[in-house]
Formats: structure tokens, C-alpha cells, sequence
């Protein structure tokens, strides 16, 4: 009896393993990406801090965002730099500067520009790069984060992406497909920033980190954090609602 | 025109209160900022620097009354004192003059000798927009250029680089119909309200994307010229590559000659952050001899965008750090005078919504063989946002 329960106990144990080694790397990152921006689409609030030993400043925005080839992201403070907007698709990337009552057209290579001086970069926010269609995925092993068993994940760009990384090791809960860590090397192979996704709670009808942090490597007491404020998942929204003329009126 | 202005004062006045307590949202905005810039000049055949001081004020209100309606007013309240205002080279009269289109929009509250108080409305429009349809009555700023530095198609409101306290830039009085035909393609007709056909522009301008490009394409009438023009904005892998061209053909009585602008660049930022700007202008109105020192008096159009006839611009800024941003531009112009403009920047984000600027204008031409450096000024200024 006890050799049985014994065996119960190993099979169980066993069975999460079991189950996710039918999952392929990419299915892992597919299901961790449509819950992290929804099948069809998103939109939200959300405050950035940037934390610096002596300072900090804060930015919110509004964004949408249908799948990963449309978005929509308008800042709403600071006063300087409110009403900015900013337009994806596709390709390609205008920003409004409504006190100069002008749309630009950015080259391609200012999304790895820092955003607004944060840690992110302008790609994180506008999302030009998908973690699904951009990367060649690969499962490498699992690790515990914030007591939660994750997937290991290696995402290596593919040649003509519009990515700065040489890599990227993505950690993906096993349960509830959360990004809670992302670690983000340069071409050399040295660590550049970590992303740590924390204070889990149900946002949109679903359970997500709701605090992203972005922390330089070897930058002692500098971060980047976003606050989802508010959020939703699949609201009907059209292709066109991501056109120039939107992007000066949104409000 | 003062109860307008004293009606704008007092919704600032009610706004300041209200913003802190107001939860639901509201169908009007108020924003504005308040700076002071310090300016040190020295120009040439003057033993002594001149100082010059000026506090500026911009409030910028929106009504929304309706879903399909905007009413947008935008005022500047200018104090200008040092030794500008005490030498009469800015006086009340000329800030009346470049503030005004074909109404007075503007209040010269004080013209002393010794300093000089100027209201100006130089937005003041109300929108209609449904579906594609949006119609624009009144003050306005139409911004038809598509390239980064020159805009040979800003013909309406030129910009001038050097004039780097207004980014604004002054509005037209215009009617305005854009109708979209697309998420990236326009139909635009604007004209402006002038008292002679050689003080009016009208014209059209259709834009569309294809390719990953936008692409532009203007005719009309402007101040005394028949205008065809064009641009485009679009990327050369991941670089940014952009240009515009306009033909202004005179109507005949005037006797002057075809005039024709083009201006191209390319930008590119690197993994570092640093960007790199890199452009050139071509203005067959432009001379190959004079000095540096035109550039800030001679008259400015999309016609007559820089004093030289060609002029090459080169353009880097670096984030020092996330508070502060350095740049320098340089616009040098392979002509007989081989003028050189410079002009370093850097801006520090000081609190929340206060920013401090350190600007350069450097210049040095050949004059008579030798290099001479007809002026040079340097900027310190002060912002709050709110």
C-alpha cells in the first residue's frame, strides 16, 4: 500500500511534466502572448515610473492594440508631452505632435531608442517586434520564480527581424502561462535588462502581472516600472479605428 | 478682442481650483506652460553683448460641446525687456505685425521704451469632423511638410529652424476640408483669408501610402505664385528617408522667375541611442555671397526657406542620460560665402514638469577672404509645463 501511494505520488508528480512536454516552445510563448494582449486585441491605462537613485519621474498613457500588427498609444501626462500620439501599422510607425499639428513618420530604427528616457525601449511600448513571429524559440529547462514553476524558454531573432537583442530567455509559468521573468542580452551575449513581471491579480477577466519591471543590468538602483491601471481583452474594435486620422483625435 | 482675452484669463482662474477635485470626465482641457528665456547676443561691430529677457506664458483650451465639434483657443502672453526692447530692435508695432494674419487677434497691453506686454490668439478654431469629413474655420496652423528639417510644402506656415522658442508657430486665418480616403490617405483644400489674391494661398493636397511610403502631392496659388509640389516619407532598411519639393511659377506681372525648392534627408538612430540626421536644400532663391547675419531677417516662406542657395545639414543628439539630452546641428553652405551655422543644444528634465535648455547659435562666414563671425548667441530657458 505505502509503495502504491508511493508510486501515486511519483506519477503525479510527474504529470505536470508529462502533460507540458507535448507543448512545443512556440505553443508555450502563442498562448503566453495572446494572454498577455489578447487573441484579438487590448486596450488600457497605464502608468510608467522611471526610478532613478535621486529621482523619478512618472508618464501615462493610453493604448490599443489589435493583434501584433496594429497599435495605438496616446500619452496623457506629462503636461509637456501630453495628447503625443503614437500609430503601428504594420511596418510602419507615425507619432502626432498635436502642439506642432503635425504626424511624422519614424524610421524603423528609432524603436530601439529609449522610451521617453525609461528603460523601455520605444519597441516595448509600440510593439513593432513579436515575441511569437519574430524569435526561433527553443524550451531549455524550467525554473522556479516567486514560487511558481516556469518554462524556460531561448528566443533567438530571426535575421531580418526589427529586434536589438541577440537574445532573449523568457520564463513562463507552467499554470497560468505569466511572463514573469524576461532576461534580454545584446549581441555579445552579455545581460542588458531583466523584466520582471509581478503583483499577480485578475485584470481583464484573466489573472496577469499587473507591474512590469525593467531593470538594467549592473545599474545599481534604476528601474523602469509599468502599471497596468486599467485593462480589456477582445472589445470590438476595427482595423480602421488604427488610422492617421484617429490617431490625431483620440483622446 | 480684450473681452475674449479677459474671458480666457478668467477659465484659467476657475480651472486652477477645480483640477484637483474634478473626478468625471470633463469636455474641456486646459494646458499651457510658462517660460523664461535669457538670451546673450553679440553680433559683430558691437563692443558690448546685449541682453535680452523674455517671460512666456501659453495657454492652450479645448472645448469639446459636442462629439462631432472642437473649439480650440490658444493664447501667448509675452513680456519682452533688455536691450532689445531699450534698443528698438523689437518693438511693440513688430510683435503686433508677426502676430497677426487677416484679423487682429493681438493686445499690446504696454510699449515703453524699456519693455513691452503682447497678447496673442494664434489658434482659434472650431472643428466639425464626422466619418472622413473634418472642416476647420479660423485661426489655424496647416502643416503640410512631411520632411524633417526644410518643408518646401509648408506653404501656409514656414518654419524656421532658428526660431526654436516658437515650435508652434504662428496660426493662418483658413478654411480647412480634409476628407480621408483611408487609415493612411487625405484629401486636403485650405485657403487663407487675405485681402489681395497676392496675400492668399489655396491649395490642395492629396496623400497616400503605398509601399511602405507616404507619398504627397500639392497644386494651388500661393501669395502671387501658382504652387506644385510633392513628398514623400518612407525608410531605406531601417533608416528614415524623407523629401519634399515644391515649383512656385509667378503669374506673370510680377516678372519674376520660377522659383523651385527641394529638400531630402535621411535619419537613422544607432543601438547606442545616438541619432544622426543628415539633409540638403536646394532654393533657387538663394544667394551665394552675403552673411550669416540675414538669416534672421530675411523674409521666410516655403519659397525662401534658408538665405543660401544650397545648404547641407548634419545633425546628431545623444541622450546623456535619461534626464539629459545633448545635440548639435551644423548647416553648412557650399556658396562663395562658406557659412556655417552651429547650433548646440542641451536639455535637462529638472522635476516633473519643469525643463531647462542651454542653446548655441554659432555662425562664421567669408566675408572680403577672411572668416568672420557675424553673431553668436547663446539661450538659457526655463519651462513649467502644466
Amino acid at each position: 500500500m505505502k509503495q502504491l501511494s508511493y508510486l501515486i505520488l511519483i506519477l503525479l508528480s510527474l504529470c505536470p511534466v508529462l502533460l507540458v512536454a507535448q507543448e512545443t516552445a512556440i505553443e508555450i510563448i502563442q498562448i503566453a502572448d495572446d494572454r498577455a494582449r489578447g487573441v484579438e486585441s487590448s486596450q488600457g491605462v497605464m502608468k510608467m515610473t522611471i526610478v532613478r537613485p535621486t529621482w523619478q519621474r512618472e508618464i501615462t498613457m493610453k493604448s490599443w492594440s489589435m493583434g501584433s500588427g496594429y497599435s495605438l498609444t496616446l500619452i496623457t501626462s506629462p503636461a509637456r508631452d501630453k495628447g503625443t500620439a503614437f500609430l503601428k501599422r504594420e511596418g510602419e510607425i507615425w507619432n502626432w505632435q498635436p502642439s506642432i499639428d503635425r504626424s511624422i513618420k519614424l524610421p524603423p530604427s528609432m524603436m530601439m531608442q529609449s522610451w521617453m528616457g525609461s528603460d523601455f525601449t520605444n519597441d516595448d511600448l509600440v510593439r513593432e517586434s513579436s515575441i511569437v513571429v519574430d524569435y526561433e524559440h527553443k524550451l531549455i529547462g524550467e525554473e522556479e520564480v516567486e514560487g511558481l514553476m516556469c518554462h524556460v524558454i531561448e528566443l533567438i531573432p530571426k535575421p531580418e527581424a526589427p529586434v536589438v537583442w541577440g537574445k532573449v530567455v523568457a520564463r513562463i509559468d507552467k499554470k497560468d502561462y505569466l511572463q514573469l521573468k524576461t532576461e534580454f542580452f545584446d549581441e555579445d551575449g552579455f545581460l542588458v535588462n531583466t523584466m520582471l513581471g509581478k503583483n499577480i491579480v485578475e485584470l481583464g477577466g484573466r489573472l496577469l502581472p499587473s507591474r512590469m519591471e525593467m531593470i538594467p543590468a549592473e545599474e545599481e538602483g534604476k528601474m523602469t516600472i509599468i502599471e497596468q491601471q486599467e485593462l480589456l481583452f477582445d472589445q470590438p474594435i476595427k482595423e480602421s479605428f488604427f488610422s492617421i486620422q484617429n490617431m490625431k483625435q483620440v483622446r | 478682442m480684450k473681452k475674449l482675452l479677459s474671458l480666457f484669463g478668467i477659465i484659467w482662474l476657475i480651472y486652477l481650483p477645480v483640477t484637483s477635485q474634478e473626478e468625471k470626465p470633463r469636455n474641456w482641457s486646459l494646458s499651457g506652460y510658462v517660460k523664461n528665456l535669457q538670451s546673450v547676443y553679440s553680433l559683430q561691430g558691437l563692443d558690448q553683448p546685449l541682453l535680452d529677457n523674455l517671460i512666456h506664458n501659453r495657454l492652450n483650451f479645448r472645448w469639446y460641446p459636442h462629439e462631432h465639434w472642437t473649439v480650440r483657443v490658444e493664447a501667448r502672453n509675452r513680456l519682452f525687456y533688455g536691450d532689445f526692447v531699450q534698443l528698438n530692435l523689437i518693438n511693440g508695432d513688430q510683435i503686433e505685425m508677426g502676430n497677426n494674419d487677416r484679423f487682429d487677434l493681438s493686445v499690446l497691453w504696454i510699449d515703453k521704451p524699456s519693455w513691452v506686454l503682447n497678447s496673442t490668439l494664434d489658434r482659434a478654431y472650431v472643428q466639425y469632423a464626422k466619418n472622413s469629413l473634418e472642416v476647420r474655420v479660423g485661426r489655424q496652423r496647416i502643416n503640410w511638410g512631411i520632411n524633417t528639417v526644410w518643408n518646401p510644402n509648408d506653404i501656409f506656415n514656414a518654419f524656421s529652424f532658428t526660431d526654436f522658442d516658437y515650435e508652434e508657430r504662428p496660426g493662418s486665418d483658413a478654411i480647412l476640408m480634409r476628407y480621408y480616403l483611408g487609415t493612411a490617405s487625405s484629401i486636403e483644400i485650405a485657403t487663407n483669408l487675405g485681402d489681395t489674391w497676392d496675400e492668399r494661398t489655396t491649395a490642395m493636397l492629396f496623400k497616400w501610402n503605398a509601399l511602405q511610403y507616404d507619398f504627397q502631392l500639392l497644386a494651388g496659388w500661393a501669395s502671387g505664385d501658382y504652387v506644385f509640389g510633392g513628398g514623400w516619407a518612407g525608410n531605406i532598411k531601417t533608416a528614415g528617408f524623407k523629401g519634399e519639393w515644391s515649383v512656385f511659377t509667378p503669374d506673370g506681372a510680377g516678372g519674376t522667375e520660377t522659383s523651385f525648392a527641394l529638400s531630402s534627408g535621411i535619419d537613422y538612430v544607432f543601438g547606442s541611442g545616438i541619432f544622426l540626421g543628415l539633409g540638403y536644400l536646394y532654393n533657387s532663391n538663394g544667394t551665394t555671397t552675403g552673411t550669416l547675419a540675414t538669416l534672421f531677417n530675411f523674409n521666410l516662406t516655403a519659397k525662401n526657406l534658408y538665405p543660401f542657395k544650397h545648404a547641407i545639414f548634419l545633425q546628431t543628439s545623444y541622450p546623456l542620460t535619461s534626464l539629459i539630452n545633448t545635440g548639435i546641428a551644423w548647416i553648412y553652405s557650399p556658396v562663395e560665402a562658406q557659412t556655417l551655422f552651429v547650433n548646440p543644444t542641451v536639455t535637462v528634465s529638472v522635476a516633473q514638469n519643469w525643463d531647462l535648455d542651454l542653446i548655441g547659435q554659432l555662425s562664421w562666414n567669408k566675408d572680403q577672404g577672411k572668416f568672420i563671425s557675424p553673431f553668436s548667441a547663446g539661450f538659457l530657458r526655463i519651462k513649467f509645463s502644466f
